[in-house]
């Protein structure tokens, strides 16, 4: 069974099986023709298998006519950031960022950058796909293949940008020590530059960016032992963990406790909209504790399908004010309308130097709910058929199928969904209680595992 | 008539054109395909000038990984120093990204073995299969190499040069010398090799960009400007590279060129005269070959048109040859490296000058004269095996005939050849005499001789 997942924010494989330089190639190439010979930033992530297929985009898109601007191992959101300032001049025709996010070592993927900075909007996306099915590629002649040019010199520019919009001289008086991982990912270099430009001291974690990842590169509290670990040891205010990509981020109090990926976004939310109103989006699968904190602020909230282009166009489309998910990506437009995990980790320290709190004093303030996330393998073929069996077995409940199947009622919710990244199905159970939450959880596992075997 | 395909995939590697048949999902292809047929190990990658070598090399990169390969990047080498890491790295092979002297819109891919020798036919030919099948044994990501650069890969070229000839003697001589790479590959190298030679060297078109100052193929009316600027400078020798650095031609101190058959020539003479052995050329070089072979009282070895036919012949020869190479300005000195390498030829020449210590149009001057016509007449292979078949009944018994690759036909005074282009639909027919109206003569014989034949069909 080779494992591939073509979508319009981009292609998604295991290398040496589905994730061949032939298919990148044909996606770049695809990709390159949509941005009409326009220039095109590329970024990677650390895996080993990224350089392999930094040289396909590198000849895909020069063989289209689009010259590369190379940023070299490089976070998405620097990436995006990039694209949406270069675009502003009407130079950038789009990114490709090389990484597989928080999937382990097996996988990479390339990740589409919209001209705006984004990830590709449904008809970007679907124009691409088209582009690549029809295998009709920009081919440019001898005299205008596309020139590469290295751009690690720009990435400065996010930083100062950061620094300006959250703040730093609220930041740097309050002496705040913090303990990064970043999973020896893309964000491993510029941890420094990163606590240098907005003022805190830094104790890296896992920053060589060598690609081997020293546990699952998904940011979440069994990641967690070695943040724990050293922020215990060192006494930090606060501890982060990445994903491979530095879009999604978990936080780790300075009591060293390991918070769920769920509070990144209400934590940050809860401070932000305080200071500025105007519509919330979550995803269906995103913890009810943002629906609590934006009724508490008077905001709206906006439900959507799960994953980081559907937040980002519902965000634009609502001009919202924030935008984040459970698994601890968070968009705040008025910086950049993508998942930035730097940006969060800046405004959740802005947030403990403004207001003098510790995050466990933060954390006591949100509501408490309890969140189960299982996930149960399915052959391709057969996930979505389970699913709509799913939609059957609640039938008589109330459902909102937007995104696979969600049942819920005043104590909790129930989520069945197909992954966006992976095959298998996901189950996510919340309540108040933890007991409740894993019989909500159980009653669908118990229903699904027989018919996903 | 139909369009000539612009793709070749074929003995000498693959020729396509941009923007046109060369993609680089081709090159990824094919570098599997090669890195398959390696069964992984490093791979030194090198490109020609051109600019498009960047886009096919990242192909060439992407496809080598994948299949395990450790690719070692050496940027732009000139064909032959190339050929010499690849051995001198003990690499399992290599891939050159380059078109020769096809024109700028063209690039392609040249492979060589562990020997640092292109791939023989019979290596080609399972390569290519391999190619064919179209399924290459990709590895997972724990198990994929990085890619490895190199920028020092001249260096083993030029030491081994520097120390395969005399290069005191032709220091102390302090020559002049123009050196026009045609801003090729030849740049990267050319110029320090001089310099390592005690010359002066004034460049021409020294820049490696790719951007060819003049048609890249060699030939006396592409290279005027090299023939100017030696007589300005009241240089020693001119030198012209091809786009690749494996040919060269060359300008005497008056500025006139002394043709391209006696780049080979002038060398393979100095070089016997030293250390006597066989020489090995193709059945088109010039006669002047045999003569300077019988008065050093050695054989003269023929080979089939190609470069790779010319290493396999040298390379089989008991006792060892000590020289060979085709009359196109290819010189093969195996001392260095059995390859074509306009580097060795330099200084074989410069080291000639200076034994001898006289000037290079004097030098010339010693190879007995020869005028050869090279022509052509539209034609398919095919039609040229069944003329190469008829015209060898119409010659037999009045001269020497040879069939080895197409037909050639030794007369006292002259000869003969007529074979397919191995690169276009047309015939090749070429004839050399003592004199130019001799030579025209037989070449406008045997056109007469092909009309008959095909007026009787």
């Amino acid at each position: 069974m080779k494992l591939l997942k073509i979508g319009i924010s981009g292609v998604r494989g295991i290398i040496g099986e589905s994730m061949t330089p032939r298919l990148a190639l044909d996606f770049a190439a695809a990709f390159g023709s949509f941005a009409g010979g326009r220039a095109v930033l590329l970024g990677r992530d650390t895996r080993i298998s990224s350089p392999m297929l930094r040289a396909a985009c590198l000849a895909a898109l020069t063989s289209t006519g689009c010259d590369v601007v190379d940023l070299g191992v490089c976070p998405t959101p620097i990436l995006q950031y990039l694209v949406r300032s270069q675009n502003k001049r009407r130079r950038a025709g789009g990114g490709i960022s090389i990484t597989a996010g928080h999937n382990d070592i097996a996988w990479n993927a390339l990740a589409f950058v919209g001209p705006e900075g984004t990830s590709l909007n449904a008809f970007q996306g679907q124009e691409v796909l088209d582009i690549y099915h029809l295998g009709k590629f920009r081919k440019a002649s001898a005299d205008r293949i596309g020139k590469v040019g290295d751009g690690a010199d720009r990435t400065g520019l996010y930083f100062e940008a950061l620094a300006r919009f959250v703040g730093a001289g609220d930041i740097r008086p309050a002496r705040l020590k913090a303990v990064i991982d970043a999973v020896n990912g893309a964000a491993a270099p510029y941890l420094a530059r990163f606590a240098e430009a907005l003022g805190f001291q830094l104790i890296p974690v896992n920053d060589e960016p060598n690609g081997f990842f020293p546990h699952d590169p998904e940011p979440r509290p069994r990641n967690a032992q070695q943040v724990v670990a050293v922020l215990k040891a060192v006494g930090a205010e606060a501890g982060f963990l990445l994903n491979s990509d530095a879009s999604r981020v978990s936080v780790v109090a300075e009591n060293a406790e390991a918070l769920s990926e769920e509070y990144t976004f209400p934590l940050l939310a809860d401070d932000f909209l305080r200071r500025r109103r105007g519509p919330v989006v979550a995803n269906l699968s995103t913890s009810r504790m943002i629906e609590d904190v934006a009724r508490s602020r008077n905001c709206p909230l906006v439900r959507t399908k799960v994953g980081q282009s559907h937040a980002v166009q519902a965000l634009l489309q609502e001009e919202a004010v924030l935008a984040g998910e459970g698994s601890g990506g968070v968009a705040v437009p008025a910086f950049q309308p993508a998942f930035d995990a730097f940006l969060t980790m800046g405004m959740l320290l802005s947030v403990l130097a403004r207001t003098g709190k510790r995050l466990s004093r933060l954390v006591e303030a949100l509501p408490r709910y309890h969140i189960v996330k299982e996930k149960i393998h399915c052959p391709p073929a057969r996930i979505h058929s389970v699913v709509n069996e799913v939609k059957r077995h609640f039938r008589r409940h109330e459902l909102d199928t937007s995104d696979g199947v969600r049942v819920e009622d005043k104590s909790g919710w129930v989520q069945v969904r197909t992954s966006g990244t992976e095959p298998m199905i996901r189950v996510i159970a919340e309540d108040r209680s933890p007991e409740k939450a894993r019989e909500r959880a159980d009653e669908a596992i118990r229903f699904i595992a027989p018919l996903a075997r | 008539m139909k369009k000539a395909s612009s793709l070749k995939i074929g003995i000498s590697g693959v020729r396509g054109i941009l923007g046109d048949s060369l993609t680089p999902q081709l090159a990824a292809a094919l570098a599997q395909a090669f890195g398959a047929y390696l069964g992984g190990g490093p791979v030194v990658v090198g490109r020609d000038a051109r600019a498009s070598g960047e886009m096919i090399g990242q192909a060439v990169l992407a496809g080598l990984l994948s299949v395990g390969c450790q690719p070692v990047e050496i940027g732009i080498a000139p064909i032959p120093s190339f050929l010499f890491y690849v051995k001198d790295a003990r690499a399992g092979g290599g891939i050159s990204v380059t078109a020769s002297h096809n024109p700028k819109e063209w690039n392609g891919l040249k492979f060589a073995g562990r020997e640092g020798l292109y791939l023989s036919p019979p290596q080609t030919e399972e390569f290519l299969d391999l190619y064919h099948q179209g399924e290459f044994p990709l590895v997972p990501a724990d198990r994929l190499k990085a890619v490895k650069t190199e920028s020092r890969a001249l260096e083993p070229h030029l030491r081994k040069i520097l120390g395969a000839v005399e290069a005191g003697r032709i220091r102390e001589r302090k020559f002049k010398v123009v050196i026009d790479c045609n801003n090729g590959a030849g740049a990267v190298l050319a110029p320090r090799l001089l310099e390592a030679l005690g010359c002066e060297a004034v460049r021409l078109n020294a820049d490696p960009s790719g951007e060819f100052a003049h048609d890249p193929e060699p030939l006396p009316e592409n290279i005027g400007g090299l023939c100017r600027a030696v007589a300005e400078h009241a240089a020693d020798v001119g030198f012209v590279q091809d786009a690749d650095a494996d040919r060269l031609a060359v300008v005497d101190e008056t500025g006139r060129p002394i043709g391209e058959e006696l780049t080979l020539a002038v060398a393979a003479r100095y070089v016997l005269g030293r250390k006597p052995g066989p020489i090995v050329c193709n059945l088109s070089s010039s006669r002047a070959m045999d003569d300077i072979a019988r008065s050093a009282g050695v054989p003269c070895l023929r080979s089939k048109i190609g470069e790779v036919n010319v290493v396999e012949k040298l390379l089989a020869a008991e006792p060892r040859a000590v020289i060979g190479g085709e009359g196109n300005g290819g010189v093969i000195y195996p001392e260095v490296h059995p390859c074509r390498d306009s580097f060795t030829a330099m200084a074989l020449i410069l080291e000639a000058m200076a034994a001898a210590g006289r000037t290079i149009s004097e030098l010339a001057r010693d190879i007995p004269p020869y005028v050869m016509i090279k022509d052509r007449i539209p034609g398919s292979a095919e039609q040229a095996h069944r003329l190469v078949h008829l015209l060898k009944k119409r010659y037999e018994g009045k001269a020497k005939t040879n069939i080895l690759d197409g037909l050639k036909v030794d007369f006292p005074d002259h000869w003969i050849h007529i074979r397919p282009s191995n690169t276009e639909p047309v015939i090749r027919i070429l004839a050399e005499a003592r004199a130019e109206e001799a030579a025209r003569r037989a070449i406008e014989a045997l056109k007469a001789e092909i009309a008959d034949l095909q007026r009787k069909r």
